[in-house]
């Protein structure tokens, strides 16, 4: 016994047992041959297992193993040339059933053979290296069925026919077809590749190239894509229902190389369905399709990302330039913001959120973006107005997701001094009219720039916050400490403003009433007592009052309006009719200012309380004024001419835009040295280029200005250029 | 026990022997004999003729496969070993009939 440890032992065969018949051999042989026929022919129940095997046994024990070797291979090989035979007489669709049905027996009775060869198998087979029974029988099966002449290439046609048909759209045997299939795949070699897979892929390919040729000419983008889809799947599923798994990845090549690789820009470029009409149109599953089958291919996301960064630049650049839509800032805005989020839905819903698609989006807004100076200017418009009204009634979420918005667009920005600079100038008039719908929106877009940009970006913004709190401290203390000395005058607000942290105005002042001074001159007082070594002075051009007037018939009216306009209605409570020229030496306001607030008083319908001659729409230096007795309005309260932030006109843009240079300068200076004073000593280009990286995050220098300031630099001698090498710098400490 | 779970094995002088299936298998000539696809005699009947094994081999044998089925695998484990006593006089012979049985 050879457990528990196994070793392979040949027992020699007693000496006496020796069979001296010379035709024992001849006669075992037989019996086995007889056996082998009988298995073949379906009678197998008759035999004695033990004896066949004790047959092969002695054959193989008494040296007849190559006998018995070669009788199989001979016997067996006879009985498959008959097979053969059978199989190639069936017709038609019987063909592929008779192999099969053929195949199945044949696999019974090489088991049944094997099993009775076993020893053979174990002992002879091993030691002269031949194919064991099972193999061999594989193997005669092959040679002897599938590569004879009439069979192989039959079965060949007959298997791809199959295919066709079913690509055609009709019913096939599919059990059929994975039996065959599966045997081509149980034989040793290539038999599945040489005999079926190779050919399959060839056909597929011719057949696809022909389809996808007759679906380009007849189909628009969105339908061929389908049917693309269609038919890829369709091949995966033949794959997995009959044929070799590692099939699948071969054939899908084939398939999306002739549908999709060798079209694929006549189908990204085609005309009223490409690409471009599908982002237009918001095409989601029909964008989905196309980005699902392209990434499939070398090159076609690639493709897709690249024709929608150069659509949405061609559009973000209209979009920029078109002087049309430049003339409503806050509708400029929008439409930014819905071109951001229609493509933005598109790359979630259609693009699988892909990071390469989002950053060529981003790239593509940022491009385009800046092409227009004025976006940063437009940005705080938009900021303004929805902060001043836009968010009324909507809930906290919602305006965060606004906010959110436009930072979003705000990053995108290279010049972000610009939009600082308009979004303090606008913010100082939302905080100074009182307009700010609700502080938490202000103070969360704050601490959105704070984030964005870091603290010395905000400190500015958030000191105006502060200046307004204390203010009202402030005027609650004046008002306890005055208590009845101010009670019965008009009453005054006054916002303490800190210098530097708001936007400078060019300070012209005009001439108060002399009720209103009487006030200012006792707030005065109380302010430079409670606070020592401060400075205080008017803006008359930033602040509001409200009027109680009485007209004509008796009906009395609250007018809003701007100081200015204040003192020119205060003139009118001593006399009824001034010319332009009193009223301009009485109030001493600018003369841009003045004419545009008497504009407001007088020219427009339903708000003039002051009238004018001669009428005409434009103010004049030598027209009159009268107190409008005849003033009617439905509203007991009326705003006249408020301050609202206005698109700049162009000299002011210009001003605006000199102002941001002129701040830049220390800003650039103040890189260069942080530079220099780390390196000690850098070549003019290196300097520019870290300039630039330093000062990004807020706005993109000027190679020209850097220069510029080096020279100042240098002739302040924070810097020396170096002796030798002119275009070195060196620092001095 | 159910006589489709038995096997009978015959020896040279006609001495029956009634093994559990489980048992005779641990012969792996016995086990193909019974497990071949197509119906051999062996099988319909359930009894396998040995006409060149003695009763005294084919009793050691069948010991053997029950011993085998207990202790085997236990053996494999552990690696304690478990005599199967063998008489001298009968190894020559039992070889011969492992090797002929695949045991």
């Amino acid at each position: 016994m050879s457990a528990p440890k196994k070793r392979n032992f040949q027992i020699e065969a007693f000496k006496h047992r020796v069979v001296v018949d010379p035709k024992y051999a001849e006669k075992t042989w037989k019996i086995l041959e007889h056996a082998i026929h009988e298995i073949y022919n379906h009678n197998a129940s008759g035999l004695s297992f033990e004896e066949l095997y004790r047959n092969a046994y002695n054959m193989v024990l008494h040296k007849y193993g190559e006998k018995l070797y070669a009788g199989l291979v001979m016997t067996m090989t006879s009985h498959l040339k008959e097979i053969a035979k059978s199989i190639e007489a069936a017709q038609g669709a019987l063909f592929l059933e008779e192999l099969n049905r053929k195949w199945t027996e044949h696999n019974k009775a090489l088991q049944m053979i094997r099993d009775i060869l076993m020893y053979m198998d174990r002992t002879f087979i091993p030691s002269t290296h031949k194919t064991p029974v099972h193999e061999l029988g594989l193997n005669l099966w092959r040679d002897n069925i599938i590569h004879y002449s009439k069979i192989q290439t039959r079965l060949q046609d007959t298997l791809l026919e199959l295919v066709q048909q079913e690509r055609t759209g009709e019913v096939i045997n599919r059990g059929l077809m994975r039996n065959i299939i599966k045997m081509l795949m149980d034989l040793c070699g290539s038999v599945y590749q040489e005999n079926f897979e190779k050919p399959f892929l060839e056909v597929s390919a011719d057949f696809y190239r022909g389809e996808s040729q007759q679906f380009i000419e007849c189909c628009d983008c969105g339908d061929y894509l389908k049917k693309a889809e269609k038919r890829l799947n369709e091949e995966i599923e033949r794959v997995s229902q009959y044929m070799d798994i590692k099939s699948e990845g071969k054939i899908t090549n084939v398939v999306e190389k002739e549908l999709i690789e060798s079209h694929m820009h006549r189908l990204v470029h085609m005309d009223n369905s490409g690409l471009v009409n599908m982002l237009v149109d918001d095409k989601y599953d029909d964008l989905g399709r196309m980005y699902s089958l392209f990434r499939r291919v070398p090159d076609g996301l690639s493709l897709i990302r690249d024709v929608m960064t150069s659509h949405i630049r061609e559009i973000g650049k209209q979009l920029v330039t078109d002087p049309e839509k430049l003339k409503d800032p806050v509708d400029f805005v929008q439409r930014l913001l819905d071109e951001k989020d229609k493509h933005d839905k598109i790359i979630s819903l259609a693009f699988n959120n892909d990071k390469t698609f989002q950053n060529a989006l981003n790239s593509s807004f940022e491009y385009f973006i800046n092409l227009n100076p004025r976006s940063p200017e437009f940005i705080s418009l938009f900021v303004d107005d929805k902060l001043r009204k836009g968010l009324k009634g909507v809930s906290e979420e919602d305006v965060e997701l606004v906010l959110d918005k436009v930072m979003m667009l705000f990053r995108y920005l290279q010049e972000k001094d610009v939009f600082e600079k308009y979004y303090k100038q606008h913010l100082a008039k939302r905080l100074l009219s009182g307009k700010t719908v609700s502080d938490d929106a202000e103070r969360s877009l704050i601490v959105k720039l704070k984030t964005e940009c870091g603290y010395q970006f905000t400190s500015k913004l958030e000191g105006m916050f502060t200046d307004m709190k204390t203010s009202q401290d402030t005027m609650q203390g004046f008002y306890a400490a005055m208590g009845a000395d101010v009670a019965d005058g008009p009453t005054l607000t006054v916002q303490v403003l800190t210098t530097g942290s708001w936007p400078t105005q060019s300070s012209s002042t005009c001439n108060l009433p002399p009720e209103i001074l009487g006030v200012c001159e006792k707030f005065r007082t109380y302010y430079l007592g409670t606070h020592t070594g401060r400075r205080l002075s008017w803006q008359t051009n930033m602040g509001t009052a409200d009027l109680k007037a009485m007209f004509g018939k008796g009906q009395k009216h609250e007018l809003n309006v701007s100081t200015y306009q204040m003192c020119i209605l205060m003139l009118f409570n001593n006399a009824d009719g001034l010319s332009y020229r009193e009223i301009e030496q009485a109030t001493e306001i600018p003369a841009a200012d003045l004419k545009r607030c008497l504009q407001s008083l007088a020219c427009v319908r339903g708000k003039n309380v002051l009238r004018k001659e001669p009428m005409s729409k434009e103010i004049a230096e030598d027209d009159a004024f009268f107190f409008n007795d005849n003033f009617q309005s439905k509203f007991y309260k009326v705003k006249i001419g408020t301050v609202v932030a206005q698109k700049e006109s162009e000299p002011e843009k210009q001003e605006t835009r000199q102002r941001v240079e002129e701040d830049r300068k220390p800003q650039i200076e103040a890189a260069i040295v942080r530079i220099m004073k780390a390196r000690r000593v850098l070549d003019h280009n290196n300097i520019v280029a870290e300039v630039t990286k330093q000062l990004q995050s807020r706005f993109l220098p000027n190679p020209v200005v850097i220069k510029k300031r080096i020279e100042s630099l240098i002739e302040r001698e924070f810097l020396e250029r170096d002796k030798v090498d002119r275009k070195l710098y060196r620092y001095l400490a | 026990m159910r006589k489709e779970d038995t096997v009978k094995l015959i020896s040279a002088e006609g001495f029956e022997f009634v093994v559990d299936k489980k048992a005779a298998m641990v012969s792996q000539t016995i086990r193909n004999m019974l497990t071949s696809p197509g119906s051999f005699a062996e099988t319909e009947h359930g009894e396998v003729t040995f006409p060149e094994i003695t009763t005294t081999i084919l009793e050691k044998i069948c010991q053997y496969f029950y011993w085998s089925l207990q202790y085997a695998s236990i053996l494999y484990d552990s690696g304690k070993e478990s005599e199967f006593h063998i008489e001298p006089e009968l190894t020559l012979e039992l070889m011969m009939a492992a090797n002929y049985l695949h045991t």
